[in-house]
């Protein structure tokens, strides 16, 4: 279809005229004005309604998840991941895996490997970091020759008790509360944590 | 803001679309005749949002789809209002579909000069069937996946490459994880895709040649904005209003996981393909081969519609387009509604409806218990369950002697066929419905012979009646014997004591509670026979048993059944193993032993339902303490 199109809304000429309808004039009274406008008014909100409606549920539903508590990776209950004995009498960090129950929407998986955290022991005291960098969640690294925990991705640098030592990342890493039980089991609190923020606020 | 709107009309020459788009004149005014073709964009721009919306919360595998659509239907907030709207306005766009074909007939729209949009009409309506059949399919529920082998076996008796056509269809030659992930492909992309494609050729050549008036001089010209938006819209409104009271107070339906093992026999298509499933069923049909009836007979209707602007053109053509239409919906109404009054007058359809719709419920309660849904997918918690499994077994290895409650364990009839005819099967059996609870304990005691009494049912090869030794035996006297002390006014204290101690053997949970104090008293019944007027025989003469609980045995050597652990798994798993062992009935024993018949697995099943161990969800259990 070619029309040279201008801007008034007036009556457009077809090159196939598909019937020999006499052209109605269109008689411009102030009622008629009134009425047009009431249903331009009308049709434009029904439709709106029409689209809006379904829309807005949808969009209610794609926020499910802002109105759940995780109940996934972390809780406050406290996990045993290893023994005192398993740990190194000079402090030198040792990575270990968090297991547990893991429940990802509808699933249940008992016993699955959620997380990882650095463990040092320091007398009989165990210092614990979670493994996830507080820059943009990658995992850090103990770098033995640097003697630090060092980020591969964006070179974020900590030291051994976990402070920050460059302006890569912002805040220290993060410390999992660890308690010794029994004498020789290592039991933490696993908690992730929000990522590049310099507060501290748990998931 | 006038500046800026001309100028970005300069560049893209915004005004000149709206206004082909919305000031199409309408010779003789809007009516409401014209508000199909426009519900029908409107019901699609509503899958399209709806799936959008699914599609973030979908997961197409075998062990994933059922359950994210449980989860986005049951779990997720608004999910039942979103799927349920995508479900119903499917089948809302089927009927405007056919509301817009005839409304395109009747007015005569497809002839010349329309042929070629006739003809594009005809492929969206394809593509929208294709639509429904995919989507049936992905939720992964017995009734889908039962109702899609039916499609997908009739594209395998294709000509020549049915087969082939069958297994790139199904991504393989049965059905996995690639038939979802491709049906998935196409329901979300390439058919939405084909038909976005068609309808913008579909509208384009609409808007070439105008709107097909029947009567030019009605009124006043009029333009599509406003006032047929107008209509179309109030149209619109009663179509949302329709699909989202059906969304939201009945509900889209989710039948249990597909389970290949477990055949469905209440399997239908949905509503719209029943008179082509009807008709596949005709005798007169089937005698032709599948492909006849499913491929040959639609496909040669599906020609004539092809052929109608082309019959239009001889004299008469279009009342014979007319005619063949109007015969066509009515023979698929006629189709429709006999399939539906079948199924409702037949009793095993009914009755596989009752076990689907239970299998339905009973998963989701599962998948709502706290251990959620196994890695193995939801289709295990029914593999799985006492309950789902217990009745199945209890009516195939069971219930030709035994009854529970009157029927087969799983609700209906015990029936035998002989003569040609069905008529209620003769019981042999004791009723085990309430097997192990206190009213089966008292029976037992005060009523043994009427307890007992299918056993005078039961004959031997020879025809001739065995159950007189239990009917007649030591049991059967002592019922008799010392019913009436049993049942004295003053002895109910000493009867409740003895049935408590009897069914504490069991280990089982009662509502209510077993009474620690009545079982101590019964156990000196059991013992001594001593009521609180008079005595009766005692039980431990006759019967062994170690108390659970205690450290040595109350009595051994006792000739009749040995009662540790009575009514218990473990006693049931050993006395349906082999009944006729020492510790049960011995030598007296009729009943088959089913060591052999049964796995392990379905034995544990049948016992843990018969014991009422399985999973209740709190408002079970409240409802059930209610009743009690």
């Amino acid at each position: 279809m070619s029309h040279t199109i201008d801007s008034l809304p007036e009556t457009k000429t077809d090159e196939t005229p598909m019937n020999e309808t006499p052209m109605h004039e269109t008689h411009s009274s102030a009622a008629e004005t009134r009425r047009d406008f009431t249903t331009q008014l009308l049709a434009g909100l029904l439709g709106a309604l029409v689209m809006f409606i379904p829309l807005v549920t949808g969009i209610l539903f794609l926020l499910d998840p802002l109105t759940r508590k995780r109940k996934g990776a972390t809780d406050d209950g406290f996990l045993k991941v290893t023994t005192l004995d398993a740990l190194p009498a000079d402090g030198t960090p040792v990575r270990m895996q968090v297991i547990k129950d893991l429940t990802d929407a509808w699933n249940f998986f008992p016993r699955q490997p959620v997380g990882g955290v650095y463990l040092r022991k320091i007398g009989d005291q165990v210092l614990a970091f979670n493994q996830t960098c507080p820059h943009l969640g990658c995992a850090i690294d103990y770098h033995q020759a640097m003697q630090a925990f060092y980020c591969p991705c964006h070179a974020s640098k900590f030291s051994l008790d976990g402070e920050k030592q460059n302006v890569v990342p912002p805040r220290d890493l993060d410390s999992l509360v660890a308690e010794v039980r029994n004498e020789n089991e290592v039991w933490i609190r696993f908690q992730n944590f929000r990522g590049g923020c310099p507060e501290k606020v748990v998931l | 803001m006038k500046r800026l709107i001309d100028w970005a009309d300069h560049r893209t020459g915004f005004r000149g679309i709206m206004h082909e788009a919305l000031f199409e004149r309408i010779p003789g005014g809007a009516r409401w005749r014209y508000v199909w073709g426009s519900t029908l964009v409107f019901t699609f721009v509503l899958q399209m949002m709806t799936g959008v919306f699914l599609w973030m919360a979908y997961s197409p595998s075998t062990r994933t789809a059922w359950e994210s659509v449980y989860y986005i239907q049951n779990e997720m907030q608004y999910g039942n209002v979103v799927r349920g709207i995508h479900h119903y306005a499917a089948q809302a766009m089927i009927v405007l579909m056919a509301f817009h074909l005839m409304q395109v007939v009747i007015d005569g729209a497809y002839k010349a000069p329309r042929e070629i949009n006739f003809w594009i009409g005809l492929i969206l309506m394809q593509i929208i069937l294709g639509l429904s059949l995919t989507g049936y399919l992905l939720p992964w529920d017995q009734k889908g996946y039962y109702a899609t082998q039916v499609a997908t076996k009739i594209v395998g008796v294709f000509p020549l490459i049915g087969p082939q056509l069958q297994t790139l269809i199904q991504g393989g030659t049965e059905y996995g994880h690639h038939t979802l992930t491709r049906f998935f492909a196409m329901h979300a992309g390439v058919l939405p895709g084909t038909l976005i494609l068609f309808l913008v050729l579909h509208i384009a050549a609409f808007r070439k040649h105008g709107i097909t008036t029947p009567d030019p001089n009605r009124g006043p010209e009029s333009k599509f904005w406003p006032d047929q938006i107008l209509k179309d819209a109030v149209v619109c409104l009663a179509v949302l209003a329709v699909v989202m009271t059906l969304a939201i107070w009945v509900g889209a339906e989710l039948n249990a996981p597909a389970d290949p093992a477990e055949p469905f026999f209440s399997a239908r298509p949905e509503w719209y393909f029943l008179f082509l499933f009807r008709f596949l069923k005709f005798h007169a049909v089937e005698q032709f081969g599948l492909a006849f009836g499913a491929i040959y007979v639609p496909g040669i209707l599906m020609l004539i519609l092809f052929l109608m602007p082309l019959i239009a053109r001889i004299k008469g053509g279009h009342f014979f387009n007319l005619g063949f239409l109007s015969v066509v919906m009515a023979g698929a109404g006629a189709l429709t509604v006999i399939a539906m009054v079948e199924d409702k007058n037949d009793p095993d359809f009914t009755h596989h409806l009752v076990m689907a719709e239970r299998d339905a419920h009973r998963v989701q309660v599962l998948a709502s218990g706290p251990t959620k849904i196994p890695i193995e997918g939801a289709v295990s918690l029914l593999r799985n369950d006492p309950l789902t499994q217990g009745p199945r077994t209890f009516s195939k290895a069971c219930a030709s002697c035994h009854r529970y409650n009157e029927h087969n364990g799983l609700g209906f009839p015990v029936m035998d066929f002989q003569d040609e005819k069905l008529f209620p099967a003769v019981e042999t059996a004791a009723d085990l419905g309430t097997f192990g609870s206190r009213e089966w304990m008292i029976a037992v005691l005060t009523d043994y012979q009427n307890h007992f009494a299918p056993l005078k049912n039961l004959k031997n090869e020879n025809g001739e009646p065995v159950g007189e030794r239990f009917l007649n035996g030591d049991m059967a006297s002592f019922s008799s014997d010392n019913r009436e002390a049993l049942l004295a006014p003053e002895n109910k204290g000493s009867l409740a004591a003895l049935v408590e101690f009897v069914v504490a053997q069991s280990g089982r949970e009662f509502t209510p509670p077993i009474d620690a104090d009545l079982v101590k008293a019964g156990r000196a019944i059991f013992e001594t026979g001593t009521l609180k007027e008079g005595v009766i025989a005692d039980c431990k003469s006759c019967h062994s048993l170690h108390a659970r609980g205690e450290e040595t045995a109350l009595s051994e050597d006792g000739y009749g059944p040995n009662l540790t652990g009575y009514a218990s798994a473990e006693w049931l798993k050993s006395f349906i193993s082999n009944p006729g062992a020492e510790e049960h009935y011995g030598d007296n024993n009729l009943m088959p032993a089913y060591a052999e018949k049964l796995t392990e697995k379905e034995l544990d099943l049948l016992v843990r339902w018969m014991v009422g161990d399985y999973y209740r969800s709190e408002e079970a259990h409240a409802a059930e303490a209610v009743k009690e």
